[in-house]
This record gives structure tokens, sequence and C-alpha cells, in this order.
């Protein structure tokens, strides 16, 4: 109880401190324009010089699933892993450690907090404009889309916050983690579908982002596919076995970093 | 008589308040080992097999801590403090010894002792810092489990003791070194903690602010109990907060004992003032073991070292010496007293 009225608040306060600093919000939008707008440009000319498929897939599957990428990118979950580092490089766990909190819990929930706001705003415009501009894809219109979508990005979320946490936490053992954040981001980037959707992905890739904790941190981008009314539960099965094994590397790993903790200086 | 008067006292004694033990320290130690690159070794060895050094930061310090007392705990930097307090907030685990806050050991019931205790890092803000701080102190209440009622209590109690409602509604950022100290420590009583600990709270802070907190940790002290244990390298700290005084270096304690007995057990050196009848001409060399400190028409004042010459001698030596009107002995300050301990240790 006390947990979730303090996730709420954590989340609340994060929200509410975005909402005073507006210019973020307009940062991210403008980096989703650029990032996800251009390449949507790109597949727009490529599909139609294709006859609007390829591999099976229409423009508007694809375009949708890109759009959930980088819609979820917005979160900015990775940015746990920076801010667990920073915490350990400037002092500033000690202060969370002198809490009656669990300092992980906190972290996540901060990270959500700090997300959501834009997550929202530009999820939601995002998704009107592409609706207007694409229509929507022919899965969305499953019984099952909507609740099997809420589960798996649920669980993606958690995933995400994980795998970041483990490399955040390394920061306990190495002074620099952003070589391998940079490895696992990458990782996550193209196995999630960002530079091209999932569905045209050669089958040894595929195989990677199916049964890796990168690719299933990004299974909300397989939901508009056709694949999904079939691979629904094994997918989101796959996300909850990666969520108890990283769930469990987590606690291990975070036990270990406790006993490293060693802030000089007053 | 005696017969009669002995139950009397017996009963005297169990009635007596026991003192209670807020912090018990016993043998406490804590040894960092960081591996070392060997110059001259490859780099394969030196990565797989590195040498492993051991420093010993905290070595074997016991001592415990009152209820309400206002304890100052200082040293040169590197002495311990901080590792110290960091172990006796669970922030750190010991090596090896006993700790005892409020009755719980820090190392295995972190999050109810964090219930009990408050700390204020003078180096590191715990508020956010791009809303109010009246955001932060709802966001603590909620983390120290406080009811709504509670919490809207407790932040207008504290915006009046410290004085924060004036810039209540600024961002934190946008606040002075001064007022955000003091909304800090502001932050870090609000789940009523019996123990407050400080790591250099006035740290950068001018003589207005500091007064200010000194005030404002001295009243709460006294209004609300709280033990007050602070780590600082500001003497006035020491002297206008604390009533007693201990003393680490190198991880080893040296000294514990009251503030105000500091500057009477060390003294090591004392001041003479000289004030001349009109004014003074000369400055002539002085006597072994007196030296000048400030030399002026109006005013001389000379520091007299006791290991070498008494203050009756050196007091005779330097009316001997010039004419005066009128002169002035007094102690080294607390500063000084200080030094002398870090140095001798």
């Amino acid at each position: 109880m006390k947990q979730t009225r303090l996730a709420q608040k954590i989340i609340r306060t994060q929200f509410k401190d975005r909402i005073y600093y507006p210019s973020r919000l307009v940062v991210d939008t403008i980096r989703v324009i650029a990032r996800c707008g251009i390449l949507l440009i790109l597949y727009s000319y490529v599909f139609e010089l294709n006859n609007g498929t390829i591999n099976g897939v229409s423009y508007v599957t694809a375009a949708w699933s890109m759009f959930f990428y980088f819609a979820f990118s917005v979160l900015v979950l990775r940015h746990i892993s920076q801010a667990i580092m920073e915490d350990v490089r400037r002092g500033t766990v000690e202060i969370l450690f002198s809490k009656p909190i669990s300092y992980l819990s906190y972290r996540m929930a901060f990270q959500v907090g700090k997300g959501l706001y834009s997550f929202l705003v530009i999820g939601v415009s995002g998704a009107l404009v592409l609706a207007l501009l694409v229509g929507f894809p022919v899965t969305a219109t499953s019984m099952i889309f909507i609740p099997t979508m809420i589960v798996t990005f649920v669980l993606g979320v958690i995933l995400s916050l994980l795998l970041y946490s483990i490399i955040g936490l390394l920061a306990f053992w190495i002074e620099d983690i952003n070589p391998i954040f940079w490895t696992v981001d990458k990782a996550v980037m193209i196995l999630g579908g960002s530079y091209l959707p999932v569905a045209l992905f050669p089958t040894y890739v595929y195989a990677l982002a199916l049964y890796s904790p990168f690719g299933a941190t990004q299974f909300i981008t397989h939901t508009v596919y056709h694949t999904w009314q079939t691979e629904w539960y094994f997918k989101i099965g796959m996300q909850v076995f990666w969520v108890i094994a990283l769930g469990a590397i987590v606690h291990i790993v975070f036990q270990r970093a406790k006993q490293k903790v060693s802030v000089n200086g007053g | 008589m005696l017969h009669a008067e002995l139950p009397i006292c017996a009963t005297l004694k169990i009635h007596m308040p026991k003192e209670e033990k807020t912090i018990v320290v016993s043998e406490l130690s804590k040894k960092f080992t960081f591996p070392v690159k060997t110059e001259g070794t490859g780099w394969l060895k030196n990565l797989l097999r590195p040498e492993i050094r051991h420093v010993r930061a905290v070595d074997a310090i016991s001592f415990s801590v009152t209820k309400g007392e206002r304890v100052a705990f200082i040293g040169p930097n590197g002495a311990g403090k901080s590792t110290t307090i960091k172990m006796l907030t669970s922030i750190l685990f010991p090596t090896s010894g006993t700790i005892r806050v409020l009755g719980l050991d820090p190392t295995t019931d972190r999050k109810k002792l964090a219930y009990k205790i408050g700390t204020v890092f003078g180096q590191r803000s715990q508020l956010f810092p791009n809303l109010p701080i009246t955001d932060s102190l709802e966001f603590f209440g909620v983390m120290y489990d406080m009811t709504d009622i509670q919490i809207r209590k407790r932040v207008i109690e504290l915006a009046e003791l410290f004085e924060l409602n004036s810039f209540a509604d600024q961002p934190v950022r946008k606040l002075s070194l001064g007022q955000r100290m003091r909304a800090e420590v502001a932050a870090s009583l609000m789940h009523r903690p019996e123990v407050i600990f400080l790591d250099e709270p006035t740290i950068g802070l001018d003589v207005i602010a500091k007064k200010s907190l000194r005030d404002l940790l001295v009243k709460i002290n006294n209004e609300e109990q709280t033990t007050i244990f602070l780590t600082s390298h500001d003497v006035g700290d020491i002297e206008s907060l604390c009533n007693r005084t201990i003393i680490i270096n190198k991880g080893i304690l040296v000294k514990d004992l009251p503030t105000q007995e500091l500057t009477r057990t060390f003294v090591y050196e004392k001041y003479i003032d000289l004030v001349p009848p009109v004014a003074f001409e000369t400055f002539p060399e002085l006597p072994d073991g007196i030296r000048y400190a400030t030399k002026g028409k109006n005013k001389i004042t000379t520091i007299v070292d006791l290991d070498r010459i008494s203050v009756r001698d050196a007091l005779k030596a330097l009316l001997d010496i010039f004419e005066v009107e009128d002169v002035d002995v007094y102690n080294t300050d607390l500063e000084t007293v200080i030094r002398h301990i870090y140095e001798a240790d």
C-alpha cells in the first residue's frame, strides 16, 4: 500500500516537474518527428515502389509498428542507467540509501514519471496524426488487440527498467558504463524495430528479436502484425520469462552493489 | 538514622531517569579495498589479477551519544568522519564492530531506522530542483508514510519555523544557498526524526545564513529533543551548536570531551595584548617562546608558547621591554586548539 502511494507520488511529482519544464516536451516532439517522421517518409517511398506491400506487410502496419517503437522510446526508460551511474558518481546514492525506500523501486518510479508527460502528449497526438495520415492497421479491430497491447506495453516497461537497471548497477564496479549502455541500447534499437520494421527482419535477426530480452522489451511493435493474433501468448510468455530472469539478476546484482558503496568525502 | 535513610536512597536510585543512549558504537572499523595498477606489469595482469590495496578508514572506534545531545564529530580531511556517519545511517556496511542507533542495527534494520533518523549532506541536495520546496516536503511526507493531514500540518509548522514562506513558491534551483540549506534541514525533519545527522551543513554559507541555521538547529534540539550529530570543519558550528566534541584522526578516536573543555584542556598558546600609553615606536626582538601576532602603533598582540615559557614569565619579560598602559591575556581560539590536536596526532 505504502509502495503504491509512494510510486504514485513520485510519478505525480515528476509529471509536475516536466510540466514546469515545457521545453523538454518540445525537444521530445522534435526528436520523434525528426526520426520517426523521416523514416516513415522513406518507408512510404520504398513501399510505394513495391506496390504498397513488402514481405506481406502493408505500409500502414509498418508505419504503426515504427510509431509504437518511437512512442515507447519517449518514456526514456533507458535513462535509468545514467541516473544510477550519476547517483554513484556524484554520491547522491547515499541520500537515497538513508531513506525508508527501496532504491531501485524509487529510481524506476522516478524514470516512469520523468517520461510520462511527453509520452502521453506525443503518444496521443502522434497516434491521431498517424491515423489521419495512413489510417488504422487491420489488426487493430481484433478483440485481443487493445488488452494484449496494454499487457505487452506494461511488461515492456518493466523489462526495459530491469534491463537498463542492470547496466546502471554496473557503475558500482566500473567507472563508466557508457560503452556497455551504448551496446545494449543499440541492440534494443535494432531488435526493437527502430530502423527496420520487425516483420522485414531476416530469419536469424528475427529469432534474436524473439528470444533475447533486448527484443522482448519492444514487443509492443509486434502487436500490429497479423501474426500477433496467433503468437501473442508466446511473446507475452517470453516477456514474463525475461521479467522473472532479469528481476532475479537485478536482485542479486543490487545486493552485491550495496556492499560496494564507497562514498568519499563529506 | 543511617538505616532509615538507606531505603530512600535506594528508592531514589530506582526512580532516577536512566540516561537514554541514542547511539552506541563499539570497536567500529571500516576497511576499503581497491585495485591499483602496478607499473611495469602487463595490462592483462592488471586487469585480471590487480594488486589490491587496503585502506583502514575507521579503526576500532567506540563512543555513545545520549538522547538530546548535540555532538560535533570532527577531524581533518580523510579522518574517517564521513565514513562513520555513513555507517551510522545505513549507507556503508562496517567491516567489524557493532552499531546501535535508537536500539537498531543500521546494517540489518535500514528501513526501520530510516523512519527514525534524518540526514543532511551539505554538499548534496535531496530536494526537487525544478519544483517549489513544498512539493519536496510533501514528497518526503509520503515517503515517511505520513497521512495527508499530518503532512499538511507539518509543512505549515516547518515553513513557519524555518521561515520558508517567503520563498515557498519558488523552484528550489532559484533559491540562495542559505535558503536551500534551511529547506534541506526542514525536509530532513519532516517526519520528526529522533536523531539528525548533518554532514557539513553550513559549508559555503555566509555568516548570517550560518547563524540562522545554527539557531534553528538549537531550537529544534530544545523543542523536539532531537539528538544532533554533526560533522563540520567550521569551528563556529562546534562552538555555538555542540555541547560535546569527538575528534577523529586517521580513523582513530583521538578525543571525546565537552566542547567547553576543549579550549581549557588543550591550551598550547596564550595571547597577550599590549596597549601603549601613547604609541609603540619600536618592535624589538622578543624572548624565546614569545612571538608577535600583530604589530601596531596602538596595539601589539603576542603569542606565548606555553611549552617554552609560562604566562607569568612572558608577562614579566614583555613589561620589561615595553611601556604599557593596559594588558589583556586570553586563550587561543578553538580553531587553533583543534589544529594543534590534529597536528599532534
